[in-house]
């Protein structure tokens, strides 16, 4: 009985709080892809560019002598201009097409592969470092943990919370909402359709900039950091229903704590494969995902 | 009688050009990674050749010839390899190759010069094939293989761990498969118990998933064999995570070099790996070795460095011998020769072409490796398995 609670406390609870803490970072990506289709029904396929950007962003602040803290503020700020701007710029001019799904589709696989390439050219192939700003672990119970990932933790569910107040709680958050429930009825009600779509784009980017921040530190910053995250963010919100902010969260939570408490008894190399084959399975059964839609929910 | 005068010509023209060849200089190939992934291991390559190059030819040269030293960048790319190591045998006209650090460049460069009917040798490479199963009679290795590494790191842990549980943690290729393999091999057969293995992609970012496992085996001795920026990564997440708290970290020669020390700094400290080289080995011959490095390149030697330094009075040694720099000739004399080196006197075994040499198990602390225990040559080199010749 005493080794089986051993090795809750031991074993499991931290390889728990550890899939808390990776779960935490996933659902902030997925946030911001669950946000911009469910209002725009734009699937941005260069939401794992924005995320490196950001952490490049935070890099590039670093590098002008400013601290972790500075690029942990104006990185989003930063990123919600260049999601604005794209958005204004390039996804508004095909976006009234009749073939919207495939053109944004094709406009924004389009985006990540230029900016990918970008990447490369100003800041080289080569990863780089960003040291973590909390540096030493935190000891519980028995059970010791890194502070920096503690404070990711923290603060994703701060940010997490936030986003779902101001979507369901605040009038911008109702706009939003009604944009995505009917866009002419919107517009004939006042509602400023395009800058709501703009800047809700924008909040995404932001979203996902942020992450690549708050990220940086224990992935490490490299061009193509954003592509193999971005497929988790994906799936999470395929099988948490497009467009569902409760979706995302749940969804990307579950999953975090299947792949965390699986890599206990079998190779963590396993997760990807796992991953995808519960959205295979959730795709054949309920394709329209667990949960409900922005919007409708 | 025009035509009596040409052949005149032309048969004296030869005499002087091979009188020449044997008056000139005895060109050496260097077909090293200047550039790119492994370009620190090029340069302490490249280090320890031209010190010792200079060193012999202020002495008077190998048999009264100067030695030059030709490079080549291989990018650390087997196929580059391959064309370099060409281009200096045919336009070249090297007497001698050596300098290659990838296995994959070794192997390739090997059937190059088996082509060529010229002779190599490597100071770097560690996979035990390339004087084992895949061993040529045109390729030598001055260097200790993994196997030997593995053997002497295993000795150390049967002493002051006896019967302890291994976990391992490999990069998942051919490198990281093969070392972890061999160190199981070597660690069980001394009596250490397997309590787990698992792999991790090559390049892998966050090892925190791999953990749980670690933490559930309960080991008293981790082995891993990641190498570069992936040691920084697992060495630093290990340490925030608590997880090398009462864990000794052991682990392959290449895991913690001086190119990423200083990159791990603190949580380097503890790690024991098994080497051929260390610049604290107490030998006269090293500690002159050492100094002289130091002042010209204004670095410490490390394995590559020393070893490199070495080869050139390998071939020195055979050549002298053989009386000759005729391939066939140098081969027959570098079988069996013992030379010296900044490690002691070493021997090339004649089966499979593998030097012996006494092994050291090397502890980091303080951002310095320090000896803490050592395998005669006899014990670490294991059996001769090379069928080729």
């Amino acid at each position: 009985m005493s080794q089986v609670l051993e090795w809750l406390q031991f074993v499991l609870a931290p390889q728990m709080i550890n899939g808390l803490s990776i779960g935490v970072a996933v659902v902030l990506m997925a946030l911001g892809l669950t946000i911009i289709f469910g209002l725009l029904d734009v699937i941005n396929m260069a939401h794992g560019e924005f995320y490196a950007i950001g952490a490049y962003v935070a890099v590039a602040i670093l590098g002008l002598g400013l601290s972790f803290w500075w690029a942990l503020v104006l990185t989003p700020v930063l990123m919600a201009v260049l999601g604005y701007v794209t958005e204004r710029g390039l996804i508004q001019r095909v976006f009234h097409s009749k073939d919207r799904h495939t053109l944004t589709l094709l406009l924004t696989f389009g985006i990540a592969v230029v900016l990918e390439d970008v990447l490369k050219i100003i800041f080289g192939a080569n990863p780089l470092r960003i040291e973590s700003p909390i540096s030493g672990g935190t000891e519980l119970l028995g059970l010791f943990f890194p502070n920096y990932r503690l404070f990711v933790m923290g603060l994703g569910a701060l940010l997490i919370a936030s986003v779902w107040l101001l979507v369901f709680r605040t009038s911008l958050g109702a706009m939003v909402r009604a944009a995505a429930y009917d866009r002419h009825m919107s517009a004939s009600l006042g509602v400023p359709v395009s800058r709501v779509y703009a800047a809700t784009f924008a909040f995404g980017v932001a979203l996902a900039g942020i992450s690549g921040v708050l990220l940086a530190p224990i992935y490490s910053v490299f061009p193509t950091m954003g592509r193999d995250f971005v497929l988790i963010a994906f799936s999470v919100v395929i099988i948490g229903s497009m467009g569902s902010i409760k979706g995302a969260v749940l969804a990307g939570l579950i999953l975090t704590q299947i792949q965390s408490i699986s890599s206990l008894f079998i190779s963590p190399v396993w997760n990807d494969p796992l991953l995808f084959g519960i959205m295979v399975l959730v795709l054949m059964w309920r394709p329209q995902g667990l949960f409900g839609k922005l919007g409708h929910a | 009688m025009k035509l009596k005068l040409i052949a005149t010509l032309i048969s004296g023209a030869t005499v002087s050009l091979s009188a020449l060849a044997q008056s000139g200089p005895i060109r050496i190939g260097v077909v090293t990674p200047l550039s790119g992934t492994y370009a620190g291991i090029g340069q302490q390559v490249k280090w320890g050749l031209d010190m010792a190059a200079k060193e012999i030819n202020a002495t008077g040269g190998v048999m009264g010839r100067q030695l030059e030293l030709i490079y080549e960048d291989e990018e650390a790319n087997p196929a580059v390899a391959v064309q370099k190591a060409e281009k200096l045998f045919q336009v070249g006209k090297v007497d001698f190759l050596t300098g290659t650090v990838n296995s994959g460049s070794t192997l390739a460069v090997g059937q190059v010069a088996e082509r060529n009917n010229r002779l190599i040798a490597t100071t770097v490479s560690f996979a035990d094939s390339i004087t084992a199963d895949k061993c040529s009679p045109n390729v030598f290795r001055v260097n200790a293989r993994a196997g030997m590494q593995s053997a002497a790191l295993a000795e150390w842990m049967a002493s002051t761990k006896p019967n302890a549980n291994v976990f391992y943690l490999g990069p998942d290729y051919e490198m990281g498969r093969s070392t972890v393999a061999a160190f199981k091999a070597a660690a069980e057969g001394k009596g250490a118990k397997t309590v787990g293995e698992v792999f991790a992609p090559l390049d892998n970012k966050d090892y925190s998933p791999f953990f749980g496992q670690i933490r559930s085996a309960r080991p008293a001795v981790i082995y891993t064999s990641v190498a570069g920026n992936d040691t920084v990564r697992l060495f630093t997440q290990m340490a925030e995570f608590g997880l090398s708290r009462n864990v000794q970290v052991v682990g392959a020669s290449g895991t913690v070099t001086s190119q990423n020390l200083a990159a791990i700094g603190k949580a380097a400290d503890g790690f024991v790996t098994g080497v051929g080289y260390s610049p604290s080995i107490d030998l006269p011959e090293n500690k002159k070795f050492v100094t002289a490095f130091e002042a010209a390149n204004k670095a410490k030697p490390d394995l590559y460095g020393a070893d490199s330094y070495g080869v050139l009075f390998f071939y020195k040694a055979a050549v002298e011998q053989a009386k000759s720099t005729e391939t066939d000739k140098v081969r027959a004399a570098m079988r069996g020769i013992q030379w010296s080196t900044p490690q002691g006197v070493k021997t090339m075994r004649a089966g499979d072409h593998q030097a012996m040499q006494d092994m050291y198990a090397v502890r980091v602390n303080s951002g310095q490796f320090e000896i803490v225990g050592k395998v005669a040559a006899n014990a670490a080199i294991g059996p001769d398995t090379c069928s080729k010749f």
